[in-house]
């Protein structure tokens, strides 16, 4: 009886080791960091950036050193400068979205991911460009490769 | 006896378990996913191009100028494809030019639907379903002032288990009065391949 139990419990535990495996493999959520900018014109015109970082995982591996953006005319570029804390090199993709003067988001959901390879310890720039004048406001998310 | 029983049962929920792990699969990806599955030329591959090109062009100083007080039209040339690879470049040049126009900076003319114009010029004017007031005439379209051309090359290696491939799209915008290259920019690409001792 007692050596049915201990095989039983043996089975079971080993089921639960493999699915767990499996679901690690299959099940890995994804990771990552947003950073926006917000672009506001006082009464003289000057502009400021209004900035925010969230971590969301990655907080170990890299660090948001510096976000600003500029103007190309009336179209909108944005910077952020990360460095990575690790010795090896970090395999990372990154998106821009950009939204207009009322957070509408301009062609939602059109952005692609681009790959960025963070060498160790790399500081490392990214850069965007507004789809159009209409956007005052960025979101740059970095996250692990899916 | 029973003992073995259970063995057989928990190796059987293993087995199940690995063989839902191993079942084929249909699920809707992302667009915009960078996930490379070879070292051809891959959907983010031109839709990193396609942005790197419009980005580039549209915060060009000269650009920038140009394009404040009116929207140049501009014409497209097919892209010399000069990679060992069949690729749809007109799909490159597509995305290009989507994104320029909605950049709200540029204007485009087509010659791949002329074909189509002419016909509904033709029966506009001769089928007389068509209000002469109203019918467009012939020779009134708008030239186009730049020619936006481009060179799309490879350079592949191969060595042991590794393939190393790397692409190069360049692409220029020519004015056509004067023939002079008033923007160019190149965007490159470089894909690795390890093949595992136990790959595909």
């Amino acid at each position: 009886m007692m050596k049915q139990v201990r095989s039983f419990i043996v089975g079971g535990l080993t089921a639960a080791a493999v699915s767990a495996s499996l679901c690690l493999g299959g099940c890995s959520s994804t990771a990552g960091v947003e950073t926006s900018g917000r672009a506001s014109w006082d009464e003289q015109g000057a502009r400021s950036l209004e900035k925010n970082v969230v971590f969301n995982g990655l907080k170990g591996d890299i660090q948001i050193v510096d976000v600003r953006s500029s103007m190309a005319g009336d179209i909108m570029r944005a910077q952020a400068t990360m460095r990575s804390k690790d010795k090896d090199t970090l395999p990372l993709q990154y998106r821009f979205d950009w939204y207009d003067a009322g957070g509408v988001e301009i062609n939602a959901g059109a952005g692609s991911w681009k790959p960025l390879i963070l060498y160790g310890r790399e500081t490392k720039v990214v850069q965007g460009v507004a789809p159009d004048p209409r956007a005052k406001e960025f979101k740059l998310k970095i996250r692990e490769p899916d | 006896m029973k003992n073995g029983i259970k063995t057989l049962l928990a190796m059987a929920a293993i087995g199940a378990l690995s063989l839902s792990g191993c079942a084929s699969t249909m699920q809707y990806g992302d667009a915009g996913s960078a996930k490379p599955i070879s070292t051809e030329f891959g959907s983010s591959d031109l839709q990193q191009i396609a942005e790197a090109m419009v980005d580039s062009m549209i915060t060009f100083p000269p650009m920038v100028e140009l394009t404040s007080a009116r929207r140049p039209v501009v014409s497209v040339d097919k892209v010399k494809n000069k990679t060992m690879q069949h690729i749809d470049t007109e799909s490159v040049t597509d995305s290009i030019r989507t994104k320029l126009l909605r950049s709200g900076k540029f204007r485009f003319i087509d010659r791949t639907t002329d074909a189509q114009t002419v016909e509904e010029l033709k029966t506009q004017r001769d089928s007389g379903l068509v209000d002469k007031k109203t019918a467009v005439n012939f020779g009134q379209q708008i030239g186009a002032e730049f020619l936006l051309t481009s060179n799309f090359s490879e350079i592949k290696q191969k060595a042991g288990s590794t393939t190393d491939v790397y692409y190069k799209f360049t692409m220029s915008l020519k004015n056509m009065k004067t023939g002079i290259l008033e923007w160019s920019d190149e965007k490159e690409i470089r894909k690795v391949f390890n093949r595992g001792t136990f790959g595909r």
